[in-house]
C-alpha cells in the first residue's frame, strides 16, 4: 500500500531524483522526460513503440474533423475581416453623423465671406472707375492736338478750368 | 480734394493746346490758362507755351506782366524759366528778352527779363 500522506506525495512529485532509479519504468510515456519522470502516470495510456513506424491512419472521423476544423478556421477569419469591415463602417457612420450633427448644433450661425466679399466689391468699383475714366472722359492730348475746332476747344479748357477752380 | 477727373482733362487739354498748330490755341491758353486763380492751372499753360517755342507763345509768358516768368507765384515763374532753360533752340526765346530788356515799359518785368537772358546764356 503506497503510502498516501501529503508530505510522501509531495517528496514524491518535486523531489524526483531520489526516486528516479527506484521507480519502475514500464511505460513509453513521453512525458517522462519532464520533470515527473513518470512518476505520476505508470500505466501505459499510449501506443506501444512498435506501432510507431506504422503509417498514420487519417481517414475517417480525425480526417473530416481536421477539415471541418481548418474549414471553420477560414470561416472565423472571414467573419473577423467582415467584422473589421463592418465595425470600421459604422465607425465612419458614426462620424458623419456627429459632424452633421455638429452643424445642426451650430444652429444660426450664418457663414459669410464677407470680408472677401468687400474685398472683390472694391476691387471691381475701381477698376470700374478706371475704365469708365477712359471711355466716358475721350478728353486726351491727343484728341486735343487734332482738334480744329478751336472754339469747340476753348469751350473745353474753359468748362474744365472753371471746374476745377469751383472745387476749391 | 479735387476730381482726379478733373485734373486729368485739364492737364490732357492743356498738354493737347500745347501740340495743337492752330495759332488760335495760344490765344486759348493765354485767355483761359494764364488767368486762371489755380497756380497749377497757370504752371502747366505756361510750360506748354514755352514748349510751343513760336514768338507769341513765349511773348506770352516773357512779356506779360504776372504771367510766365512774371508770375506772383514762385513756383509758376521758376517753372516756366526752367521750361525756358530746356529748350534746345533757345534763339527765339533770348531774341524776345532781349527786346523786353530793351523796350519793355515795366522795369520789373524788365529786371525779370535780363536775369532769365543772363540764365539762359550761362545754359
Amino acid at each position: 500500500m503506497a503510502n498516501l500522506s501529503i508530505p510522501a506525495i509531495r517528496e514524491r512529485l518535486f523531489n524526483t531524483s531520489k526516486h528516479e532509479n527506484a521507480t519502475q519504468r514500464n511505460s513509453s510515456n513521453p512525458f517522462a522526460a519532464s520533470s515527473f519522470k513518470g512518476n505520476v502516470l505508470t500505466a501505459d495510456v499510449f501506443e506501444s513503440s512498435t506501432k510507431k513506424d506504422d503509417q498514420i491512419d487519417f481517414t475517417g472521423k480525425l480526417k473530416a474533423s481536421a477539415l471541418v476544423g481548418s474549414i471553420s478556421g477560414i470561416g472565423e477569419k472571414f467573419q473577423n475581416m467582415i467584422n473589421s469591415v463592418v465595425s470600421f463602417g459604422n465607425r465612419m457612420k458614426e462620424n458623419v453623423v456627429n459632424g452633421w450633427n455638429k452643424l445642426n448644433e451650430l444652429g444660426n450661425i450664418e457663414i459669410s465671406f464677407t470680408p472677401a466679399k468687400e474685398k472683390a466689391v472694391s476691387i471691381y468699383n475701381s477698376v470700374k472707375d478706371s475704365v469708365t475714366d477712359l471711355i466716358s472722359s475721350g478728353v486726351t492730348s491727343k484728341s486735343v492736338a487734332k482738334m480744329e475746332d478751336m472754339t469747340a476747344a476753348r469751350q473745353l479748357l474753359t468748362d474744365n478750368v472753371a471746374a476745377w477752380e469751383a472745387a476749391i | 480734394m479735387t476730381d482726379k477727373k478733373i485734373v486729368k482733362n485739364v492737364t490732357n487739354i492743356i498738354e493737347g493746346l500745347g501740340m495743337n498748330e492752330n495759332p488760335e490755341s495760344i490765344a486759348i491758353l493765354e485767355d483761359v490758362g494764364t488767368n486762371s486763380k489755380v497756380d497749377a492751372i497757370r504752371e502747366m499753360t505756361s510750360r506748354a507755351l514755352v514748349k510751343k517755342n513760336v514768338h507769341d507763345s513765349l511773348k506770352v509768358v516773357i512779356t506779360n506782366k504776372g504771367k510766365g516768368i512774371n508770375d506772383m507765384s514762385t513756383v509758376v515763374a521758376m517753372s516756366t524759366i526752367n521750361e525756358l532753360l530746356s529748350l534746345n533752340d533757345k534763339s527765339e526765346a533770348i531774341k524776345i528778352l532781349e527786346d523786353t530788356v530793351n523796350m519793355h515799359s515795366d522795369e520789373e518785368v524788365r529786371d525779370n527779363a535780363r536775369s532769365v537772358k543772363a540764365l539762359m546764356a550761362l545754359s
